[in-house]
């Protein structure tokens, strides 16, 4: 439980440091922090509950995409000013190091097995966001059709 | 509606679509945009093809007798979330409220010289996102503080070779290589440090988020040019990164120092 918690701030350090470099807007600074951090928790939660770093990916790119879609929603502006940010803490950077480590070592048994996840990795933040773009797309259609029959 | 107008109208339109552009938007929103403000003025027939390099635009009149179309070619693209923001509302703005051509202009002017947070800060936020990933990545305290340095370094580092114009890929080779090059030489000297945390930290500075993010998205609204554009340059990026960091960890070897 500490652990998490200390991941948490954390998380929201670093992606207060993207935003900062991003320029996402003051008035957009926490909702995008929170956003941010959530995702990297439910990453942690679920490798820990599942132990599988894509499943993990696309759980936390579903759960980016969710929130920044009601955020966008809420504060009525942009969802891209949410997901980046956001997503940035979910690139399998270390996996992309420690691929490039094994390759140098010419362990290459080993280097494609970690390649091979950074790939998957990147593959399931993808298909996360395009479900929960997809979904969301459906939805605000229902919603739209719902409300001009009503 | 005259030619004079209508050209006009066109300019403003594909300003706002060049700034959101640049900043980073997906093509679904830049071609909305465009059209959007176009409908608003009156002109019926748009057609917009957004690419990450360039956005071309083609209107006509009722009549379809009188067919302009303008080509605007997109050089250098920083993100910059808050302009798009900014252009969102803008054009939100321009098609409610009757605001004149040259007003639309002068605002656009105003949002595209904005600035990003002073230097300083952003210098601190890098190394904020350095020292977190590498302590988020296993790292402990004497990581967290190499790192934080190892990453404003870095971060200097990539916007000096940005004013030279260098291009994306030698910028992530040579950060990388720099923050390899800092995070072995504080592994020699500091105890209990360890490189491959710092460096993966400060690799992160510089991971094509953005790029993945967008080439998703475009791919979803069904801009498949444009998706596999950002797609590639994704993947190169992250090839610079690794290729960056493992050149320095090998010629260091070779040097004869400690590592692998």
């Amino acid at each position: 439980m500490m652990g998490l918690l200390l991941q948490f701030v954390l998380a929201v350090f670093a992606t207060l440091g993207f935003a900062i470099i991003f320029r996402v807007p003051v008035r957009h600074m926490v909702p995008c922090v929170v956003v941010g951090a959530l995702g990297w928790v439910t990453y942690e939660v679920t490798l820990y509950c599942i132990d599988s770093a894509s499943v993990g990916c696309f759980v936390a790119a579903c759960a980016v995409g969710l929130l920044s879609t009601v955020c966008a929603y809420v504060f009525k502006d942009a969802s891209t000013i949410f997901v980046i940010p956001g997503i940035l803490c979910l690139v399998p950077g270390s996996k992309i190091f420690q691929t490039m480590e094994a390759l140098l070592l010419h362990e290459m048994e080993n280097a494609a097995e970690i390649g091979l996840q950074t790939l998957m990795m990147a593959g399931s933040i993808a298909i996360g966001l395009l479900t929960v773009g997809a979904v969301s797309n459906i939805a605000i259609k229902i919603v739209k059709k719902l409300r001009t029959i009503v | 509606m005259d030619k004079k107008k209508q050209k006009k109208i066109l300019i403003l339109a594909i300003q706002a679509g060049k700034i959101m552009m640049k900043s980073g938007a997906e093509i679904y929103r830049v071609e909305d945009t465009i059209t959007r403000i176009c409908k608003a003025c009156g002109i019926d027939y748009v057609n917009v093809f957004a690419t990450p390099t360039g956005i071309f635009v083609s209107i006509d009149n009722e009549n379809g007798d009188d067919t302009v179309t303008y080509i605007k070619r997109i050089k250098s693209s920083e993100t910059n979330l808050s302009k798009i923001s900014q252009v969102n509302d803008f054009s939100r703005k321009f098609t409610t409220t009757d605001l004149s051509v040259e007003d639309g202009m002068k605002m656009l002017d105003e949002i595209d010289a904005e600035r990003k947070y002073p230097l300083t800060v952003r210098i601190i936020g890098a190394g904020f996102v350095a020292s977190c990933f590498s302590t988020m990545f296993g790292g402990n305290v004497i990581d967290f503080l190499i790192a934080f340095i190892a990453g404003m370094i870095c971060y200097v580092c990539s916007r000096f070779l940005e004013k030279f114009e260098v291009n994306f890929f030698i910028r992530g080779l040579c950060c990388c290589a720099l923050a390899a090059f800092l995070a072995l030489v504080a592994q020699a000297s500091v105890d209990g440090a360890g490189y491959g945390t710092i460096v993966t930290g400060c690799l992160m500075l510089f991971v094509p988020g953005v790029a993945i993010t967008n080439s998703i998205r475009d791919f979803l609204s069904g801009d498949m040019v444009s998706g596999l554009a950002r797609m590639v340059e994704a993947i190169l990026t992250a090839v610079a990164l690794a290729a960056g960091s493992g050149i320095v960890i090998k010629l260091w070897y070779i040097a004869g120092g400690f590592g692998l």
